[in-house]
């Protein structure tokens, strides 16, 4: 546990956060939001949870992300907010 | 004061990323964007639930020392441990949320079959038209 | 415009949520403390009692498998309703064109 490293963490995910949902390219945000759970994979393997680090890095971050890109490409890009 | 704001800060900026979350859900019209900000939701409350069991100090990650068949045992110390219980549950959780995503988007793929876009305000105005146009027949 | 008129509703409905959530963080232990409530009743037996019964090193895996492994079966079987409802959504009905059945 090592507070200098938490607040980076906890600062990067939350610009992660308001980066994600701000983007008006849908795969940008996808990208970003891919981004945001390895981040969150980080700030908990840094406070010793490695068996929820290790989900989220293989399910969240990975399949979420692929399910997001193929849905992203089955449907349109474009967004308007 | 600064004793307050360190013991809480982390709180505040979990609550934080709740609201961000939480106005994707409410505020933007794209449907995909909707959905990340449930994601953004789901792991905001996920990381609290962690966040509950971290113990400040010396506690480890929640694997014994030694093998676990008496070969190298120690005397095992509740303090020096995390708390496991939330880790389980939060393992439970993603998966569901994770599962709860892939339903959603395939909606939302079937949404973009039929009406051929993904803003809710022209779903709603072609919804509205097809309705006045039947009520003319 | 009727557009920034529900986005301001819903940034204020987000803010007051916030806040409220904020005020309840008041009455929350302090973050990391090591006798809070969540980390003084349940998991020290698991953590004692872990290694003896399961013989288990690492203990989320042996309350995941073995203390409560009817949650872990109920999680499966929300995986795979998960997956048979994207199969049903996802299936091309035979017979019916491309197009059809649009309003």
């Amino acid at each position: 546990m090592i507070w200098q490293l938490d607040i980076v963490l906890l600062i990067f995910i939350v610009v992660c956060a308001i980066a994600a949902i701000n983007i008006k390219d849908l795969l940008s945000a996808v990208i970003i939001l891919g981004a945001y759970s390895f981040f969150m994979c980080l700030l908990w393997t840094e406070m010793g949870a490695v068996d929820v680090a290790f989900t989220e890095a293989s399910v969240g971050a990975g399949i979420g992300t692929v399910l997001f890109i193929a849905a992203v490409n089955k449907t349109s890009r474009r967004s308007k907010d | 004061m600064l004793e307050y704001i360190l013991a809480k800060y982390n709180f505040w900026i979990y609550v934080i990323l709740m609201m961000i979350g939480l106005y994707a859900m409410m505020g933007k019209r794209n449907l995909v964007k909707k959905l990340i900000g449930m994601n953004i939701f789901q792991t905001s409350i996920i990381l609290f639930f962690v966040s509950i069991g971290v113990k400040a100090g010396d506690a480890t990650v929640p694997i014994l020392k030694g093998d676990g068949h008496g070969h190298g045992e120690h005397l095992i110390q509740v303090a020096d441990y995390l708390n496991p219980l939330p880790h389980v549950l939060m393992l439970t959780a993603i998966v569901v949320s994770i599962a709860t995503t892939g339903v959603a988007l395939a909606t939302l793929i079937l949404i973009y079959k039929r009406y051929n876009t993904l803003e809710e305000d022209e779903i709603m105005a072609i919804r509205k038209d097809a309705s006045s146009y039947k009520t003319q027949r | 415009m009727i557009k920034n008129w529900f986005k301001l509703i819903s940034l204020i409905a987000v803010t007051m949520t916030g806040a409220l959530l904020i005020y309840g963080t008041h009455d929350m232990p302090a973050w990391g403390d090591p006798n809070s409530p969540a980390n003084s009743h349940v998991s020290p037996r698991y953590i004692l009692e872990a290694t003896q019964k399961t013989a288990t090193p690492n203990i989320v895996s042996a309350v995941l498998a073995d203390y409560r492994s009817y949650d872990t079966l109920g999680e499966s079987a929300v995986i795979f309703t998960a997956s048979i409802s994207c199969l049903f959504l996802l299936r091309r009905i035979r017979g019916r064109k491309e197009g059809e059945g649009k309003i």
